[in-house]
């Protein structure tokens, strides 16, 4: 019998002016990390980082779970509302998770969509972070495919998105994890993966606030995987290069989902981004 | 390329999994490799005949236009990035989709996982 060291508890935060039920886990401690997932998931997705032993020593992790998505429950009302996530909603959310959790200018570290509100963030409001770790992360990324695919009546909105963003993955993913990651999108709620999607490719207002981060006070380190169709190396390379100072590493086995698809491979590019963040001062919970 | 066809067509009847999620399947296929047409016919998830065109009286639900070369790789155990998957394929310029692309992607996993069938790996690379 194994038990892990993750623990899952909720807060309530106040978002657009109504209560939110966020569920989140942490395990570690020192430095707090706080994770975000990629669209149409949830937080399982950094199990295996926040199971890691070596890297929870000195680091805490945190992640919490977008409302609409895995144990967060959708705002009430939902019933009648379409899901729509907005970059001002979505910052607004990490925001208030981190004054009701009450961390104390965490590294941020997202992926994919994560990714791509760490860099709003670095940009916008990086009074509030230590440091900014965007996986899969690109500038802007226009859909190939309709998201209105994912939310139709006459078919599995969850199956069909597990089926796509397997192109996602890379043929190095152990089999058991390529499915536990296809898994979390078979889950997804009606339209969230749509929702999500639709904040990820129609909203390019962060390309022109690329060039104002300043990676002196905190620091921009973006990875990516050879196998992302989504925000291919050439998509993460240009991003990176329109931030002064920011850094890239490029990941050749791995694809979208790095922390989830391939943990051990993604190990040591995480230790990596985790060294070029700064250590907090001692007042740091 | 027929005997590549005719090995997913056997390997198919052997994998229950596949047979299940294809059960609301029955549609024609064209796959086009290099100009060569070749016509998947599936029947409730079974892919009852591979027929080798042209044809121009064989209608078809939707299509994979790419080449050989963009095939053989894909069949690699272990693809290079772009060749991974069929939308890669798309992704890199070596493959064009068309046709009814609904059809295709409520069936994506299914359509996905008879292709790799020819994958030279047993395991399956969705």
């Amino acid at each position: 019998m194994t038990i892990e060291p993750i623990t899952g508890r909720y807060v309530t935060v106040t978002i657009d002016g109504a209560p939110r039920r966020i569920y989140f886990e942490e395990a570690g401690q020192g430095r707090p990390v706080l994770c975000l997932h990629t669209a149409g998931a949830d937080t399982r997705q950094w199990r295996h980082l926040m199971n890691d032993a070596g890297i929870t020593a000195s680091n805490r992790l945190i992640a919490f779970d977008m409302p609409w998505h895995g144990k967060s429950l959708p705002p009430e009302g939902f019933e009648t509302q379409e899901y729509l996530l907005t970059t001002e909603a979505y910052i607004e959310t990490v925001l208030a998770v981190i004054d009701g959790l009450g961390l104390d200018r965490p590294v941020l570290a997202g992926c994919s969509m994560g990714g791509r509100i760490a860099l709003q963030l670095a940009a916008l409001h990086a009074d509030k972070f230590s440091g900014f770790i965007a996986i899969e992360a690109s500038d802007f990324q226009p859909a190939w495919y309709d998201i209105d695919w994912f939310h139709r009546p006459d078919a599995h909105g969850g199956e069909m998105g597990a089926a796509l963003v397997s192109a996602n993955i890379s043929p190095y993913a152990p089999k058991t994890e390529r499915w536990n990651t296809l898994w979390m999108f078979m889950q997804s709620g009606p339209g969230v993966f749509r929702g999500d999607l639709s904040f990820y490719t129609r909203d390019d207002s962060l390309i022109p606030r690329l060039p104002t981060i300043d990676t002196r006070r905190t620091p921009v380190h973006i990875i990516v995987g050879a196998y992302d169709l989504t925000c291919t190396p050439e998509d993460a390379a240009r991003t990176a290069k329109a931030i002064p100072g920011a850094t890239l590493a490029v990941m050749g086995e791995l694809g979208h989902f790095p922390m989830s698809e391939h943990p051990e491979g993604f190990r040591p590019f995480f230790v990596e981004a985790l060294e070029k963040m700064p250590r907090p001062t001692a007042k740091a919970a | 390329m027929i005997e590549t066809f005719k090995h997913i067509q056997s390997s198919l009847e052997a994998m229950p999994h596949l047979l299940r999620l294809g059960r609301l399947f029955s549609e024609t296929v064209l796959i086009e490799i290099d100009g060569n047409e070749f016509y998947l016919s599936f029947e409730k998830g079974h892919l009852v005949s591979v027929v080798e065109g042209p044809s121009r009286k064989t209608p078809w639900r939707f299509a994979l236009r790419t080449d050989a070369d963009s095939l053989n790789k894909f069949w690699q155990a272990r693809p290079e990035p772009g060749f991974h998957d069929i939308f890669g394929l798309v992704k890199i310029g070596r493959g064009r989709i068309d046709g009814d692309i609904l059809s295709l992607v409520k069936n994506l996993r299914f359509f996905k996982e008879v292709l790799t069938l020819a994958r030279a790996k047993e395991e399956l690379v969705a």
